[in-house]
């Protein structure tokens, strides 16, 4: 139950195709990391598997059901974007408890206690007006109606980017916490890889608006290895493999191997190490941007 | 089990490796509760499907048991068990390595034997 499928999804913007052919798959009850930089295409893709952004082309389906103006599927997903502090006629002047109240219409399983809970554990004010939030405030606000909102599918974009370290840390604990209770899918997409890394059980990785990987990161990283020693020999241990990233100082190397599988044996003359998903997607980065 | 976890390996090998090491401290004792899953990766900020992971290994060797109802457990003997396997893996994990770094710095077997014979550590 809750399997969100997006195939092909294609989407561009005047000239620029910002999703190119991107098929993915939201499987229940799991978290879900979506890793990307910056204009990688990772708010399009959200905004376009829960139906506020029409695709160009392509087919989003809850449980085979099109998604796109399906008011009983769309009840089950709760994507929750950063509140904008204008509107057309000025600042959003709106107070947060009103700003909540108004939420609550959107989502049939919204808990008011549970709300009012975690607006006290972010120490927020409900009196104070949406315009008046400071950039921290605005993510935690982001944050409780996602959680509040008690969605099966529950998408957050960006959360941690505005809030200090007690705030982010916070919040990893809170979606553990609701994970644990509910087993509610999460979708969490984020530039700072290396706080939640461990909180994924799947990773989506995105590049220039293609899906790089879509795997286990447990698994992921049991294939990912840094192997490093003299130049010849770490040469010669990797050929065959997929590398990324090379760095050389004086006779040595370094470079961060993608395997097909996990325990290879490199041989003797080069170390072996594990690396972090965050260093993975930095050399799978650098090099994407060396190719264009 | 308060360590920070490292990157050298896997998230579920290091929670099963560090509730082994309360088990040879006596941190934790035979027949006693260990953390539960929600526990563990609320502390560690690690998916609960990771935790479970490294837990279920413990089981698989017999080293914890599941009350239906309330949670894992430590399995009676399991101290020895673990010495036991730790003991066969020692050589590999840490003597090669002494060796080895005696090597590349110049002590000599017979010094090293001598600062082990000596050493204050009880």
């Amino acid at each position: 139950m809750g399997t969100l499928v997006g195939k092909n999804i294609t989407k561009k913007y005047g000239k620029d195709t910002v999703l190119n052919n991107v098929s993915v798959q939201i499987e229940s009850g799991k978290i879900y990391g979506l890793i990307g930089r910056n204009g990688a295409g990772k708010t399009t893709l959200l905004s376009i598997l829960t139906a506020q952004n029409p695709a160009n082309a392509g087919e989003i389906t809850l449980d085979g059901e099109p998604v796109w103006e399906n008011e009983k599927a769309l009840s089950q997903i709760c994507y929750s974007r950063e509140i904008s502090q204008m509107t057309l006629f000025g600042p959003n002047t709106m107070k947060l408890k009103e700003y909540l109240k108004t939420a609550a219409l959107f989502y049939p399983n919204w808990d008011k206690d549970y709300a009012k809970r975690l607006m006290d554990a972010f120490h927020l004010d409900q009196k104070k007006r949406i315009s008046k939030l400071s950039k921290g405030m605005l993510s935690a606000a982001t944050i409780i109606i996602a959680l509040a909102s008690k969605s099966p599918i529950t998408i957050l974009d960006e959360p941690v980017a505005g809030l200090d370290v007690v705030a982010r840390e916070l919040f990893y604990k809170l979606v553990i916490e609701e994970y644990a209770a509910t087993g509610r899918t999460f979708i969490i997409s984020t530039h700072i890889i290396e706080e939640a890394a461990s909180l994924f059980e799947e990773v989506i990785m995105i590049d220039k608006g293609s899906i790089v990987l879509e795997e286990n990161t447990e698994h992921l990283m049991a294939r990912a290895y840094r192997v490093s020693g003299e130049v010849e020999a770490v040469d010669k241990a990797t050929a065959g493999y997929k590398t990324y990233h090379p760095e050389t100082i004086g006779r040595n190397k370094v470079v961060t191997v993608l395997a097909n599988e996990s325990g290879i044996d490199f041989g003797g003359e080069v170390q072996v190490e594990p690396t972090t998903l965050q260093n993975l997607f930095y050399a799978m980065s650098v090099d994407a941007e060396l190719e264009v | 089990m308060v360590e920070n976890l490292g990157e050298e390996k896997s998230i579920y090998l290091q929670i099963s490796e560090m509730i082994e090491d309360e088990i040879l401290r006596d941190i934790l004792k035979e027949e006693e509760q260990v953390p539960s899953t929600t526990e563990l990766s609320k502390f560690y900020k690690i998916n609960p499907a990771t935790a479970a992971k490294g837990i279920n290994l413990l089981v698989d060797k017999g080293i914890l048991y599941k009350k239906r109802g309330i949670g894992m457990f430590v399995q009676e003997g399991a101290k020895s068990a673990i010495q036991k396997s730790r003991q066969e893996s020692f050589y590999e994990t840490y003597v090669t390595k002494i060796v080895r770094e005696a090597k590349l710095i110049g002590i000599s077997k017979e010094e090293l034997a001598k600062m082990i014979k000596d050493s204050k550590e009880a």
